[in-house]
């Protein structure tokens, strides 16, 4: 284990990375460390962790806006929400129980670090269209502070959602500010059980194009639907295709008829109420239709309409358990274990459908060893390099996390 | 915006009134939106917003026109979409109006052109030149393309523009009056005009059968004529003074003489009713004139905008015919003119539908089409492609300009709205609707009998 | 970069800013003691100690010195242009380019050394290419409708506009996307997609005329944005020519990006990062039904009060919009939508959705409103009532060149301090003897006071920007932000330091340099310019 260093304010943080700057020592950055398993992993002379950068520093429910310090547990900051009866708009993902890390264990700088958002995202956004303003420290060791605590704000250059998915690469955030939304009085889901992939995702693509604001879209292949916790879904043995409503109540009921009636023709629809939903959607937020195996989990982004194609291709190669998510923009794909992680053949078939691929879980040494994100064209590539040595002209901060060499 | 005129060019009065309409516009960009020719060409200089600039350039100067300033307010078609348009009330219209005329003055422009513009201004307002003219026409015909390839594309546009057939005489031919039969409700001046009556004679005959069957008496005044519009976009001010004089002392002895009131000016070419909108401004300066030209242009009043003030009942035809109305710029950004022709027609029973893109203009503009054929026959096909799009069976227009630019491009018929107002109401069948007729059926005569006759019965 | 170049950049800029002596002795001592860390640190400090007090330039900001090298070579420069673009593209002549001196901020003119009008981004690729081997600087612009100077250009500096790149290249109804050429403007984005029941959701004021180019360098906001985004929300993929001419695609029609989020950086860069050519957007179907209310308030504070508990309520509105009264009267005399014009303030507030939950909401909203004594509530009865209220509001800024010249200032503050806000403005422009119109987004505290001038009086519109920059510092002292949707530009350049620290700005200022190392694209606008000096010496040292 690499020298463990905590600090517990800017200017210590500040003082940690100047003298490893100066020596060159690489840096690994973690929040809670709970997505240690994901990414190419860092060989860091140093950690430092910001688990002791914590508390919520500004929370203002009637303008929909809160900070925290970057170390702050996802969880603190979601019941601090809770109480004034908002949440984060983009349903962070927790990738904890997929990758072998602690359910719920996340920080909010990791959430933003990582840009990982989840089924709300189709609806509401990401992680980076809500993240307002920043406070970090560089590899050069300059605290500095971008974008703001008010939503609209042009204010220079956009760095502030820039650092959003950079992966603790270009700088060490210490204090996020985001905007929240207030929790929609009710939710229902209404599911179709056993259509096939294509099918499934014709009917996600038509849901979303009603003016309904439907604001959650998945597809379940059978074998991951019969992993669901649901009883009544999990025994069926079919695949689950879902849909979710939020708004006040009668809205969501009228909105829900309007969307059976124009789905007909895909069948009977099932309907969770919103208790049901609540856990039904939660247990999708926790990733837990695809536990922790030896085996590899993707992720690949592309169109709606092509991800059926897409997976079909793969299939081809190898078996495949697929989750779509965001109406089938986000394909959730798990593979059989393979020494390269059957890379060639995952980026090739993305590459002629269109969209890229990231890999989520595989045994370390796999992930040292192949392009764990997509590789870049050599356009944004000399620009990712500069955007690199613009932050952190040494390289010492999480060194090869996303690409080996940089 | 800022300007930066001396006292001394400040103290020449047209030069005051054109500063405060620069004062006024705050080059926030909104018209060029809507500019047709930004909207081709996507330059500055052919939008509101860089004419503007190239004219405060030029007057602040004070220095002769440029090519460059000229070309670009010559490619101006002064539709006017750009007043509709603008929130800062631009009073774009008298602007470039003036520079028109300052360019005419100060500019130098090659003789073709100028040999171009002395023709038009001599031939169209005079209804018997300009049949003879078009008697001509023809004989031009097969020398078209030469024109063309040596650079005489004005004279070749014009030529083209010509109608293969010209038109029977009018019915009723001014001066004179045409008395209703029933019960007077008002008293009108028609402006018979000069291009119209020769290229579609009925539109004045609808216009006088349908007012006079609704209780109005139709004055046509000796000795009016041209309105003036033709000249005055030529940039000749002082041409347009003339022609606006002689049909105020025209129309003002039928105004005075029969001690009788009269309600309206009719003007049935939107064109032209824009200038007669304006004699006010235009005859600002004539002492002898100015009062009666404010009090003519107060009278004066689109044909459908007069209608529309009345009750014309239920029609005595039913159609089906799916009308496609053309809202011509001088009706809607000329005269702000835009739902009143539209509504006469659903009244009198057509199914009315609206053209994509209606602010844009179809390229006629008076002279336009002639002087300007590269940009006019563009702005005509992207018209007619949208005008196609609703599939229309015939297609109305306000304007006569309007009417002859798109019957080349069009595969349906084109008519006055008046045309079709008065068929609707129990006159003929308009010129080039004769095969939609069938499709026009009588309103059976409504029974004579009263409401006792069923009581008692 | 190296680091040196850079350090020695960020000391040069402290000195600049220490002006009180005691952060001067702190900052010597401080670098006696060394570190870049504790020296950054404690400029922070003294900062938030007030020990520095940059004074905002007291006259028009001032224009970076045009390049004699390139003025002397400027007809060989626009000889070779012609030859790449053909003479119709190229606009070389006196009249011609000062039709191009000024956006919508008139302010500041200066015509160009030419203007380029290209109509692929093969024509931009080259031009760019051109520039950047003959050193000739690059002022991008849409339709010139920036209100903060994003397109003024310089005197050695070629204008590129995008206004024939106007054509829609691919709709994807079931992807809900669009791919567009960015010189289109924003509504003919959504009158491309509508017949089809869909919308572009950023609807800036002027989107009739203003082009997505703008947009996007811009991050344009606009009355929606409380509901849908800015947007930087409302983009998937970009196709961007680099100052070398190289054409980058950045990210696709997908929901996420593959490594760093250069979107993110892009947007809003103002046109100093590339030129954007095409544009793969987002595009989200449309509610039924979409209905305004008017609520009229006697007071500004019960307005912003009102503001404050309708978000705190748990109902987000699609728009909150708030006018005064000199606004009110403006806007009313060019849409006549029936504004009531004895109000002091009035909220137009618009809620979406089927019919049966408009009238909820409605009905929730105008309860909320009613605890605040509220003289008008006001239902919009049809749809062509709601267009008109929304065309006097859209349109309220350039109405007011009805009565008087106006500065538009864009602010963004935190809403709790809305009414002390709004009352300090009133405070700071009768300091100056002027009159303030204010039309805004209350919804997101994104505020447009309009100071009213005359240009022709030198006196006034001197005192009118300094006004601005009150308001503007204002805005940054109660937690809020200098621009909100317009962009830094030219007019708020020099006020950036206020916001940033040098090291918030040297970040920055590092991003131009790896997209454009020469300083070569729409130079002068964004960053004070002594430190825009500074990057361009440090990166021409770097070249050399």
């Amino acid at each position: 284990m690499s020298d463990l260093q905590r600090p517990g304010a800017d200017w210590e943080l500040q003082f940690v990375i100047a003298g490893c700057a100066e020596k060159r020592m690489p840096v690994e950055i973690v929040g809670s460390g709970s997505k240690r398993g994901i990414g190419r992993p860092v060989d860091g002379a140093v950690t430092i962790t910001t688990a002791s950068l914590r508390g919520i520093s500004l929370y203002e429910p009637n303008e929909l806006v809160m900070s925290a310090r970057a170390g702050t547990p996802l969880s603190q900051v979601e019941s601090e929400l809770a109480t004034r009866g908002q949440m984060l708009p983009f349903e962070p993902i927790d990738l904890g129980p997929a990758t072998g890390a602690a359910h719920g264990s996340q920080t909010i700088g990791g959430v933003f670090a990582t840009n990982m958002s989840g089924a709300r995202r189709i609806q509401c956004g990401a992680a980076r269209d809500h993240l307002i303003g920043v406070k970090g420290v560089n590899g050069r060791a300059e605290l500095f502070q971008l974008g703001g605590r008010v939503m609209k704000n042009v204010t220079g250059y956009d760095v502030t959602r820039g650092l959003a998915g950079s992966w603790g690469t270009l700088a060490v955030m210490t204090e996020v500010t985001f905007k929240v939304i207030p929790w929609p009085e009710t939710a229902a889901t209404v599911i179709y059980l056993g259509l096939p992939d294509d099918l499934a995702i014709e009917l996600l693509s038509t849901a979303l194009t009603l003016p309904v604001e439907v604001s959650g879209a998945i597809h379940l292949q059978a074998p991951v639907a019969a992993r669901l916790g649901h009883p009544g879904l999990r025994i069926m043995g079919k695949s689950v295709t879902a849909l979710r409503l939020e708004n006040f109540s009668s809205a969501v009921a009228g909105r829900k008829q309007h969307l059976k009636e124009m789905l007909k023709v895909y069948g009977k629809a099932l309907e969770l109420d919103h208790r049901e939903s609540l856990e039904f959607w939660g247990e999708l937020r926790r990733l837990s239709v695809m536990p922790n195996r030896p085996s590899l989990l993707w992720r690949i982004s592309t169109k709606p309409t092509t991800a059926p194609k897409l997976v079909a291709a793969i299939k081809r190669y190898m078996p495949v358990e697929v989750y779509y998510d965001w109406g089938g923009a986000l394909i959730w794909l798990e593979v059989p274990a393979a020494d390269d992680a059957s890379t060639a053949e995952i980026r090739r078939v993305t590459a002629i459908h269109g969209g890229h691929a990231t890999l989520i879980r595989a045994e370390p040494a796999v992930r040292a060893a192949v392009e764990v994100f997509q590789p870049l064209d050599p356009g944004l590539e000399r620009l990712t390099r500069g955007l690199k040595a613009a932050f952190d002209p040494a390289g010492i901060l999480n060194p090869g996390r996303m690409y080996a060499n940089l | 915006m800022q300007t930066n005129f001396s006292q001394k060019q400040l103290s020449n009065e047209r030069i005051a009134e054109a500063e405060a309409i620069l004062r006024r516009c705050v080059h926030c960009g909104l018209c060029t939106a809507t500019c047709p020719t930004y909207v081709l060409t996507g330059d500055e200089r052919d939008s509101p917003r860089g004419r503007i600039y190239l004219i405060k350039d030029m007057l602040e100067d004070s220095a002769p026109a440029s090519p460059e300033v000229q070309h670009h307010v010559d490619r101006c078609l002064s539709c006017l979409s750009c007043m509709s348009t603008c929130p800062s009330g631009v009073d774009y219209m008298h602007l470039i109006d003036f520079a028109r005329e300052y360019i005419e003055q100060t500019g130098t422009r090659p003789w073709k052109e100028r040999a171009m513009r002395r023709l038009l201004s001599e031939v169209v307002p005079h209804p018997d030149r300009f049949r003879f003219a078009l008697k001509l026409a023809p004989l031009g015909r097969p020398w078209v393309k030469l024109l063309r390839r040596f650079g005489f594309d004005q004279a070749a546009a014009m030529i083209e523009l010509a109608p293969a057939v010209l038109p029977p005489s009018p019915k009723y031919e001014g001066p004179g009056v045409a008395a209703t039969e029933d019960e007077r409700r008002a008293r009108v001046i028609m402006l018979a005009g000069c291009a119209q009556q020769v290229l579609r004679p009925g539109i004045n005959d609808s216009t006088i059968r349908l007012l006079a069957r609704h209780g109005v008496d139709v004055i046509v005044s000796a000795g009016a004529g041209c309105c003036g519009a033709l000249t005055y976009h030529l940039g000749d001010e002082a041409g347009a003074i003339e022609f606006a004089k002689r049909n105020v002392d025209a129309w003002w002895k039928d105004i005075e003489n029969d001690g009788e009131p009269v309600d309206a000016i009719i003007v049935n070419a939107s064109g032209c009713g824009t200038t007669v909108k304006d004699y006010g401004h235009l005859l600002r300066n004539e002492p002898d004139y100015a009062d009666r030209a404010a009090r003519i242009s107060e009278l004066a009043r689109d044909v459908s905008e007069f209608i529309g003030k009345y009750d014309l009942g239920a029609p005595r035809r039913w159609s089906s015919l799916r009308v496609a109305y053309h809202s011509a710029c001088s009706l809607q950004h000329g005269q702000q003119i835009k739902e009143v022709p539209r509504e006469l027609l659903v009244k009198a029973g057509f199914s009315v539908v609206n053209i994509p893109e209606g602010h844009i203009c179809c390229g006629s503009a008076g002279t336009y089409n002639i002087m300007q054929p590269e940009i006019s026959s563009q702005l005509r096909d992207r018209k007619t492609k949208n005008i196609k799009r609703v599939k229309p069976d015939v297609v109305a227009a306000g304007n006569i300009g309007c009417i002859t630019q798109l019957s080349t491009s069009l595969d349906v018929p084109i008519v006055h709205t008046v045309e079709l107002l008065d068929w609707a109401f129990g006159g003929p069948v308009p010129l080039g609707l004769e095969d939609l007729s069938k499709f026009v059926s009588d309103v059976p005569e409504p029974s004579k009998r009263r409401v006792n006759d069923f009581i008692h019965a | 970069m190296p680091a040196n170049t850079c350090n020695r950049r960020m000391t040069v800029t402290i000195r600049y800013r220490l002006e009180h002596p005691i952060a001067v002795l702190l900052s010597k001592s401080m670098t006696a003691i060394g570190g870049a860390a504790i020296l950054n640190f404690c400029t922070r400090r003294a900062a938030h100690l007030n020990f520095l007090k940059l004074e905002p330039p007291m006259t028009l900001s001032r224009m970076p010195e045009p390049d004699r090298t390139v003025l002397d070579r400027s007809e060989a420069i626009i000889g070779e242009l012609v030859a790449l673009l053909g003479a119709d593209g190229i606009i070389s002549r006196e009249e011609g380019r000062r039709a191009f001196e000024a956006d919508a901020l008139t302010a500041y003119r200066q015509p160009p050394l030419a203007v380029a009008l290209p109509r692929t981004t093969e024509d931009v690729s080259k031009l760019l290419k051109y520039c950047r081997q003959a050193g000739v600087k690059v002022v991008p612009r849409g339709a010139g409708t920036s209100l903060c100077g994003g397109a003024t250009p310089t005197a050695d500096s070629i204008v590129i506009g995008t206004s024939r790149m106007n054509s829609v290249l691919e709709t994807d109804f079931v992807n809900r996307t669009i791919t567009v050429q960015t010189g289109i403007t924003n509504l003919a984005i959504t009158d491309a997609v509508s017949a089809e029941g869909f919308f572009y959701a950023p609807d800036p004021s002027s989107q009739l005329a203003c082009t997505l180019g703008g947009n996007l360098a811009m991050n344009s906001g606009g009355a929606h944005c409380l509901k849908y985004g800015v947007t930087t929300n409302n983009v998937l993929g970009l196709k961007m020519v680099l100052m070398d001419g190289e054409i980058v695609e950045i990210n696709g029609p997908y929901l996420d990006s593959g490594g760093y989020d250069f979107m993110a950086l892009v947007i809003g860069s103002e046109g100093q990062f590339g030129i954007i050519t095409e544009a793969t957007l987002k595009i989200i179907p449309r509610m039924p039904f979409a209905r305004p209310v008017m609520l009229g308030f006697s007071s500004c504070e019960a307005a912003g009060q009102c503001v404050a508990a309708i978000i705190g309520s748990g109902i987000i509105p699609v728009a909150i919009e708030y006018m005064d009264k000199p606004a009110i009267a403006v806007a009313e005399a060019f849409a006549k939508a029936g504004y009531p014009l004895d109000v002091e303030a009035l909220l137009i507030v618009e809620v979406e959705g089927f019919e049966d939950e408009i009238d909820r909401l409605l009905r929730a909203i105008t309860d909320i409103a009613r605890n605040f004594d509220p003289q008008v509530v006001e239902a919009s009865t049809s749809t062509e009532h709601s267009d008109r209220i929304w065309k006097g509001r859209k349109a309220a800024f350039g109405a007011m060149g009805r009565i008087s010249d106006y500065y538009c200032m864009d602010g963004t503050i935190p809403l709790a301090r809305l009414p002390e806000v709004l009352s300090r403005i009133g405070e700071i422009c009768a300091e100056k003897r002027l009159k303030v119109a204010n039309v805004f987004h209350a919804g997101d505290g994104n505020l447009h006071p309009l100071i009213l001038f005359n240009a022709n009086d030198p006196d006034e519109a001197i005192r009118a920007e300094q006004a601005g920059a009150e308001i503007l510092k204002l805005c940054v002292a109660v937690g809020g932000c200098l621009t909100g949707e317009h962009g830094v530009g030219i007019e708020k350049r020099d006020l950036m330091d206020i916001q940033f620290s040098p090291s918030d700005l040297a970040v920055q200022m590092r991003i131009k340099s790896i997209f454009d190392p020469h300083w070569l694209l729409n130079p002068g606008k964004v960053f004070p310019l002594p430190a825009q000096e500074l990057g361009e010496q440090s990166a021409a040292d770097e070249a050399a």
